[in-house]
């Protein structure tokens, strides 16, 4: 008994994909310019979706990279230095303190000038501080974790000034948001957009096939057996879409990389990287999503009509 | 059926306080002048519209009472027959008749071979891969009748079979839809055509304005 409703299962979803099929079929080209209109819809999110994955990778790898720099009291023993490190690396936020003496600072300075060493030569006693360089936490590598740690370090007594990529940082993430919040309108704007499409494409649907609905109903369909195909449907336009999306975003950015990547490669150290397998998938089942919703709205309103 | 009314919104009645019975295996001709109420009436009974007033009991459960997800299955053990035929010119003959077989969700091949034998049996197996629009109109009528017969239905709807087939034709396709009740399928048909009841000698309800103006059942007739 149960496997027989196992296979009259099996058989109606078979029926169920064939007449969703064939449905797009009937009505191919408003389906295909459907499909089309998604997969451009689409891609304009995945860029955005792209740029903001992105640009947070790239906070990433800054962000292990940025660190405060603390310029110290030239009048402060080694002894005390070494105190005041201490209470530094104690500091929560704080990962690791390096101790820079004015004379390895010095030292610094001559190798990096390179060739201008002989501007040095006249000095006859050290311009430059000894320093604590220090490295953040993982939390606390943003522009608010930043400042958290500043402000405790600036209280302490024997650090002159302090130094970092905090403006740079904060910047940074304006952009970013701003780039995240452009994309979310836009995003809200072409699934709305994208629902209306499909929803458009199964509503002609229903009217193409209203002989086919009425007589289904006639011989005793149920309302789900007959919207499950159009359910269907409208999944298949959006998930096609989705796909196109994807295969359109890659293209541009397979064209687009060879330029990009020496560039950024040299600017910041990082070459740009397209969605992950499951974030593509997301693209997918989000056009798949939309056009499901979309034809659900069009059955609510087609059948009440 | 007892004491059946059914008015519209605008305040037309299109049923006035009808009842009737219909005994399993029984064929009954309706018949009245257009606009009488022949179709309403078989609407009712296959639960396309509910009645304003009264009790319709189908097959058991009461039409008035039926939630909207019960009438499906209801549906399944009515089979229906139109004058238009209600046929899918782009499906072909088998495909048409297997609808009615994919809502109930039998496996293919069942469906395939139920599809067979009916076609067979109203002649058409020969037919079964060739589309509506090639078919006469009496033979659209046999595949209308096949669609509402593979069910194997309890009950059988005719609203006008055959007004849209000349003479030969209506016999050819009342003979098939009389033999249906031999077989035990209660039959209801809304016609028209005096000369049709006359020849069959069928149990003849007739409907004037909405009302039940006669039924009568002919001495020596066969149920």
């Amino acid at each position: 008994m149960n496997r027989s409703i196992a296979s009259g299962a099996y058989y109606q979803a078979l029926y169920f994909v064939r007449t969703a099929f064939r449905g797009m079929w009937a009505t191919r080209l408003t389906s295909a310019i459907a499909v089309l209109t998604i997969g451009v819809v689409l891609v304009l999110v995945g860029v955005f979706l792209l740029l903001v994955y992105n640009m947070e990778e790239l906070l990433d790898e800054f962000g292990n990279e940025l660190q405060i720099t603390a310029y110290l009291d030239g009048d402060l023993a080694d002894d005390a230095q070494r105190e005041l490190a201490l209470r530094v690396s104690q500091l929560p936020g704080v990962a690791e303190v390096t101790t820079v003496s004015a004379e390895q600072a010095l030292e610094r300075f001559r190798s990096s000038v390179g060739s201008g060493v002989k501007l040095l030569e006249g000095l006859d006693e050290n311009p430059l501080p000894a320093s604590l360089e220090i490295t953040l936490s993982p939390e606390y590598r943003s522009a608010g974790g930043m400042a958290v740690v500043m402000d405790s370090i600036e209280t302490l007594a024997g650090v002159t000034d302090l130094n970092s990529g905090r403006d740079w940082v904060e910047g940074y993430l304006r952009a970013i948001s701003l780039v995240r919040t452009v994309g979310l309108g836009l995003g809200i704007i072409l699934a709305l957009a994208t629902l209306l499409i499909v929803a458009n494409t199964i509503r002609l649907g229903i009217i193409a096939r209203s002989d086919e609905l009425e007589i289904l109903s006639l011989v005793g369909a149920s309302r789900s057996f007959i919207r499950i195909p159009f359910l269907l449907e409208g999944m298949l336009q959006g998930g096609a879409g989705g796909a196109i999306a994807l295969a359109i975003l890659f293209a541009i950015f397979e064209l687009a990389l060879p330029g990009l990547q020496a560039g950024l490669q040299m600017i910041v150290g990082t070459a740009p990287r397209f969605l992950s397998t499951s974030e593509a998938l997301l693209v997918v089942a989000g056009g798949a999503g939309l056009g499901l919703m979309g034809s659900a709205g069009a059955l609510a309103a087609g059948f009440r009509s | 059926m007892y004491h059946v009314s059914k008015s519209y919104m605008a305040g037309t009645t299109a049923l006035d306080d009808i009842s009737l019975e219909l005994a399993k295996g029984e064929m009954v001709f309706l018949t009245g002048p257009s606009g009488a109420g022949k179709t309403t009436l078989l609407k009712l009974l296959f639960g396309a519209e509910r009645p304003s007033e009264g009790q319709i009991v189908v097959l058991g459960r009461n039409i008035a009472r039926l939630g909207e997800s019960a009438i499906p299955q209801l549906r399944r053990r009515i089979g229906v027959v139109f004058q238009d035929f209600k046929l899918l010119s782009n499906r072909t003959i088998a495909e048409n008749v297997a609808l009615a077989l994919h809502v109930t969700a039998c496996p293919p091949r069942k469906a395939r071979a139920k599809v067979f034998a009916i076609l067979k049996q109203l002649g058409l197996q020969h037919r079964r891969d060739q589309f509506p629009l090639s078919l006469s109109g009496g033979e659209q009528q046999r595949v209308a009748l096949a669609r509402a017969l593979v069910n194997e239905p309890e009950i059988l709807l005719a609203d006008e079979p055959t007004g849209n087939l000349d003479p030969e034709l209506t016999v050819d396709i009342m003979d098939l839809i009389a033999g249906t009740a031999l077989r035990g399928t209660s039959v209801v048909v809304a016609t028209h055509e005096l000369e049709l009841v006359k020849r069959y000698r069928k149990r003849t309800v007739r409907i004037e304005a909405g009302k039940l103006t006669e039924d009568l059942r002919p001495l020596g007739s066969v149920r």
